[in-house]
């Protein structure tokens, strides 16, 4: 009988490294919860008076239920969901789009490279949370919200250090090569180039999620996020700090799981980075 | 001559930020549904109401002729008037400037007296010890993952249900009465300074670890150097350059951007001013508040830029 | 390094002040108050949150006891000499904090700056139309209308109404729009933005009162920080609107906690006039305003604390409204009706999105059990949480919403609170209210009869138009709770109060310690 291999990678990277499999357990289960929320045995989340008000824990309500005497558990459910899809959903497209602008910034150097640095500066100075009040308070709260903020934080991120790691190539005898052999620019940036920098964008990934999953839940807890019904880990921490000193469970489970959620994303990044950085050869900074 | 125009060309690159920032914000607010008008009228406004306290504020006129009286008033030194209390917003920044500042300072100082010996613990410490390694990675992911107010929450909660020592909001200034004041901002602070701790840690532990791979740490530990002194001596002040950055950009943040903590605590500060600027729609409060904290970024970079200077002369050059 | 010697300015100017707040720590009370004012003109800002600071330094000319009748405030009497004549006498004894006399001079000036439309004051309306005022002496004012207008001495009870020192403004020596300076029990000794205010006590005022030297009102917006406040001490008394933050109040040691019923209720303003909105067919308000489930507001939003309420305040106590097909039907009925309707409509299931400002976590909550009880019918309902000015501004000003939840203000009597049907009088609700003629004619019928079995018969009429207009829509009554130490403070609430003057007796309120 052999394991089948999931489980035996699972197994392998519980002996070399547990905080590591710990993470990707813990992320693992999240994000299965969070797809298959809605289809799973667990209560509706969004189905008024099915138990009393603020009732604790109890095995009907294993997380209690809320003000509205809703269920909490599907609540943390779809609120787990809305966390990572639209943290996830943003920091990818910014990814994409922050390369692009590093890499043409970093390959024509000159006044684009100009610009584009110091917009990433103005952009950087600019307090993350300030920033989203702003947009929060010009476009309304809303999940459109939430992803334009954690995307216009994220962006420098993805600018600066694609920018950096493309200067650095530019003057490398295989792109000369390449542009001495007549390659386009098209080529050069997509075969050459994006190969080199792919492992410092996943590694800026991964950091970026946990920040842009900061920045959803802090955006959600000032009340700027996703609207009820629907809910995120955020906003249920926010609805629940009302009830904090008489309905404690309500605030700390949400909390907790926000918590988890973000470590398996960061210990998960770790892993990545290890693997794909050696230490000595990490740019500190 | 080289220093003068290096020191120039960061100035203005400085400035520049800063100019961006202030168009960044100006335009952003115009851009904000709702204002001031809005909120002392409720639903009581009337256009003959809005018009009037949009001309006593200048609002009426285009953007750009509004932007550039406000660039040429904070040239004189006048930074606007709240709508609300038709006070000089200076003013008020200046009164709170204290408060955000010692809360940024102790939650630095907490930061940096867990964060950093537990990093070169970690740094140091032979591979085979495997157990205090994956401690300090675990109090790194744990203090980067748990957010200020998720903190700041369960702090609440522990501190409001049972009286201990500490309190729960009600902030009273340092110079009425130090001990109280340290009991209502040490919550806030131990709020902000998880992150920071975190952050400080894993630099560290990291930036000591590459230093221990170089030769001549290989070389001291040859020459029988004792272990004390080659820490002191060779790893931290070779380790110092991306820590000394970490600290200033966490600074920088801790100057600028503790709203949530300061809304959650109700600490009076910059960033619940600046917060409930934008509540109400009073635009010097939120323009002022912003363009302070994008001088705050330049400032704390600047401020590394000297730091390096001073922990390794040979960047002077 | 210019700025560095006005920073330890502050800070030394800070222990200074301090010094001064432990002489006089004897015989305080500390208040905590919710939120800050959003103005200082008391004839202008139209937010509760600005009305209960003015209510400590401001009086108005007559008050309401807790049965909503007229009391004596700054007039100790007053006489109706003609259907539009009004004679006041002004109490001798009363004068502003710095010392001055109250004069007629000044009620005269009070009511020329609310009629100034340069002063945008809201409560223009409600004074009605005035004809002139006479001053033959110095404590005697005699006003004329051109119209009867009965609710007129309703609304000088209204602290909007407030009589400031005419003379200090006309000086130049007081500015209502920076400065709060009336004649009530206390006085403005300090104000940090955001933070605190210090009321120190009126020396001038009349009687022994007010028995508090100081009030000191820290600002603290949660309402658990406020709890916590109360429990530990910090603060003396404070206001909650949420049921569940009271009765967890109520359990805790030396803390009691008061309910106090308001003429004000929770309401939803319909969009009639946008066309692009669902609600412009009178049939589909009509639905919404049948399936709408007021008891499971009133039971899962309040737990039950509060009761359902009437385009005619229920605490009034007239039976007006309540024979409303709304009302009177049940809910099966009403579901019935409402979906026979959006059938006739042509639009079975109507796209809409509810309105419900984030200021307070309770409006949220409103909104997603009126999104489930709306749901039984067939109608989709979005919720939008915008903050409270992009609301204000969206609702009142551009009409840009199908529709949004909102409270009312029932004032003192039902023919102020019912005029807001007339969007000619009320102003404000144009932006999405439908003028209907028959419904002005009534409600200006009202507005000029005295209170009788007369009224209550035309307020039923009024009733049925509104309730056939589905336009501005009642919910539940909105109670208020005042939370206090017992052992700190003596307090006296009103069990009801009209104008949110929720510290009606505060000269009255006793320190204990």
């Amino acid at each position: 009988m052999i394991a089948p291999r999931p489980f035996r990678f699972f197994a392998d990277l519980w002996r070399r490294d547990r905080l590591t499999a710990l993470g990707v357990a813990t992320l693992l289960i999240l994000l299965l919860l969070g797809v298959l929320g809605p289809y799973l045995p667990i209560g509706d989340a969004t189905r008024l008076a099915v138990g009393p008000r603020l009732s604790p824990p109890s095995w009907r309500f294993p997380f209690g239920t809320d003000e509205l005497g809703r269920s909490f558990l599907p609540r943390v459910v779809i609120g787990i969901r809305s966390t990572f899809l639209l943290s996830a959903a943003a920091v990818t497209m910014t990814a994409s789009l922050g390369t692009l602008i590093g890499m043409v910034a970093g390959y024509y150097r000159g006044l684009a490279d100009e610009v584009v640095a110091r917009s990433a500066d103005v952009l950087f100075s600019f307090p993350a949370l300030l920033a989203g009040l702003l947009i929060a308070a010009a476009v309304g709260p809303g999940r459109i919200t939430a992803i334009s903020v954690i995307a216009i934080v994220a962006l420098p991120l993805f600018v600066r250090i694609v920018r950096s790691v493309t200067l650095a190539l530019t003057g490398r005898g295989f792109i000369v090569a390449a542009e001495v052999a007549g390659a386009s620019t098209l080529r050069i940036l997509g075969v050459h180039i994006l190969p080199n920098i792919a492992g410092a964008v996943v590694v800026q990934f991964t950091y970026a999620l946990s920040i842009g999953m900061i920045i959803e839940s802090a955006l959600s807890f000032l009340g700027l996020g996703v609207q009820p019904p629907d809910a995120s880990l955020g906003s249920l921490l926010r609805q629940a700090s009302v009830y904090l000193t008489f309905a404690p469970w309500l605030a700390l489970t949400s909390g907790v799981v926000l918590s988890l959620a973000i470590m398996s994303v960061n210990l998960v990044g770790d892993a990545v980075r290890d693997a794909l950085e050696p230490l000595n050869r990490r740019a500190l900074t | 001559m080289r220093h003068l125009i290096y020191a120039a060309s960061t100035l203005a690159s400085g400035l520049g930020t800063m100019l961006g920032a202030a168009v960044l914000v100006f335009v952003a607010l115009r851009f904000v549904p709702g204002g001031y008008a809005d909120m002392l009228l409720g639903p009581f406004v009337t256009p003959a109401a809005r018009e009037a306290i949009e001309k006593r504020y200048g609002l009426d006129q285009p953007v750009a002729a509004q932007f550039l009286h406000w660039l040429a008033a904070i040239a004189h030194g006048d930074f606007g008037v709240s709508m609300v209390t038709q006070k000089p917003v200076l003013d008020e920044f200046l009164r709170r400037a204290p408060v955000t500042l010692e809360l940024a300072i102790l939650a630095l100082i907490m930061a940096l007296l867990v964060g950093l010996p537990l990093g070169v613990v970690a740094g140091v410490a032979p591979a085979n010890a495997k157990r205090s390694v994956a401690a300090a990675r675990l109090v790194g992911a744990f203090g980067l993952s748990v957010p200020d107010f998720v903190l700041g929450t369960v702090l609440i909660l522990v501190f409001s249900m049972w009286s201990l020592w500490l309190k729960v909001g009600g902030f009273v200034p340092f110079g009425e009465d130090p001990v109280l004041n340290l009991r209502t901002v040490l919550l806030p602070s131990a709020a902000l300074a998880l992150f920071g701790a975190a952050l400080i840690l894993r630099t560290t532990r990291d930036a000591v670890l590459r230093v221990m791979t170089e030769p001549f740490i290989t070389a001291a530990v040859a020459r029988g150097e004792s272990p004390a002194i080659i820490v002191r001596r060779h790893v931290l002040r070779n380790a110092a350059i991306p820590v000394v950055t970490v600290i200033t950009t966490y600074f920088g943040f801790l100057l600028g951007g503790a709203v949530v903590v300061e809304v959650l605590f109700s600490v009076p500060g910059i960033g619940l001013y600046t917060y409930n600027g934008l509540g109400n729609r009073d635009y010097a409060i939120v323009q002022t508040g912003v363009l302070l904290a994008a001088c705050v970024f330049v400032a704390v970079n600047m401020l590394a830029d000297m730091l390096y200077v001073l922990i390794d002369p040979r960047l002077a050059r | 390094m210019i700025k560095g010697p006005k920073v330890f300015g502050a800070i030394a100017l800070g222990a200074l002040l301090a010094a001064n707040a432990t002489l006089a720590a004897d015989r305080t009370l500390v208040w905590g108050k919710p939120a800050e004012i959003t103005g200082f003109d008391v004839h202008v800002a139209g937010t509760i949150t600005s009305w209960e600071m003015y209510e400590m330094v401001y009086e108005t000319l007559l008050t309401t006891d807790e049965n909503l009748k007229l009391q004596p405030g700054l007039a100790e009497s007053w006489e109706q000499t003609s259907p539009t004549s009004y004679t006041f006498k002004l109490r001798p004894d009363a004068k502003f904090s710095n010392g001055r006399p109250v004069t007629s001079q000044d009620v005269a000036g009070t009511f020329a700056r609310i009629k100034d439309p340069k002063t945008a004051s809201y409560w223009s309306a409600q004074l009605g139309d005035i004809a002139k005022v006479e001053t033959p002496d110095d404590h005697t004012v005699k006003v004329e209308l051109k119209a009867p207008h009965p609710a007129f001495l309703a609304a000088l009870s209204h602290i909007t109404a407030a009589v400031i020192p005419i003379k200090e403004l006309n000086e130049g020596t007081f500015d209502p729009t920076k400065d709060l300076m009336g004649s009530g029990p206390f006085a403005v000794a300090g104000h940090k933005q955001d933070e605190s205010w210090t009321l120190s006590r009126n020396p001038y005022y009349r009687g022994n009162l007010p028995v508090a030297e100081k009030i000191e009102t820290p600002i603290i917006p949660d309402s658990s920080a406020r709890m916590a406040a109360l429990r530990d001490g910090r603060i003396d008394f404070s206001a909650f609107d949420n049921p569940d933050i009271a009765q967890a109040l109520a359990k805790t040691p030396n803390v009691a906690v008061l309910p106090q019923k308001t003429t004000n209720y929770y309401r939803i303003d319909v969009n009639a006039l946008n066309p692009k909105s669902p609600f412009h067919d009178k049939r589909v308000r009509q639905a919404m305003n049948l399936a709408l489930d007021r008891d499971a507001i009133a039971s899962l939003v309040f737990d039950g604390t509060t009761s359902v309420d009437y385009p005619v305040p229920a605490a009034f106590g007239k039976n007006a409204c309540k024979s409303t097909p709304t009302y009177a039907w049940s809910r099966d009925k009403r579901l019935e009706k409402a979906k026979a309707l959006l059938k006739e409509a042509g639009n079975p299931n109507p796209k809409v999105t509810l309105m419900a400002t984030s200021i307070d976590p309770i409006y949220p909550m409103i909104a997603q059990v009126a999104q489930q009880s709306l749901a039984e019918a067939g109608f989709q309902v979005q919720i939008e949480t915008p903050s409270l000015p992009d609301y204000l501004k969206k609702v009142f000003t551009d009409g840009d919403f199908d529709f949004a939840l909102s409270f009312l203000a029932g004032y003192t009597d039902p023919s102020m609170v019912i005029g807001w049907w007339n969007p000619n009088f009320a102003i404000w609700n144009t932006s999405f209210q439908e003028d209907v003629p028959a419904l002005d004619k009534v409600l200006d019928e009202i507005k000029a009869m005295p209170d009788g079995s007369e009224r209550d018969g035309k307020l039923d009429e009024a009733c049925k138009l509104i309730d056939d207009g589905a336009n501005l829509v009642a919910l539940v009554n909105v109670v208020g709770y005042v939370a206090y130490r017992t052992d700190r403070v003596k307090v006296k609430i009103a069990p009801r109060s009209g104008s949110s003057n929720t510290y009606r007796y505060i000269a009255e309120f006793v320190p204990l310690h």
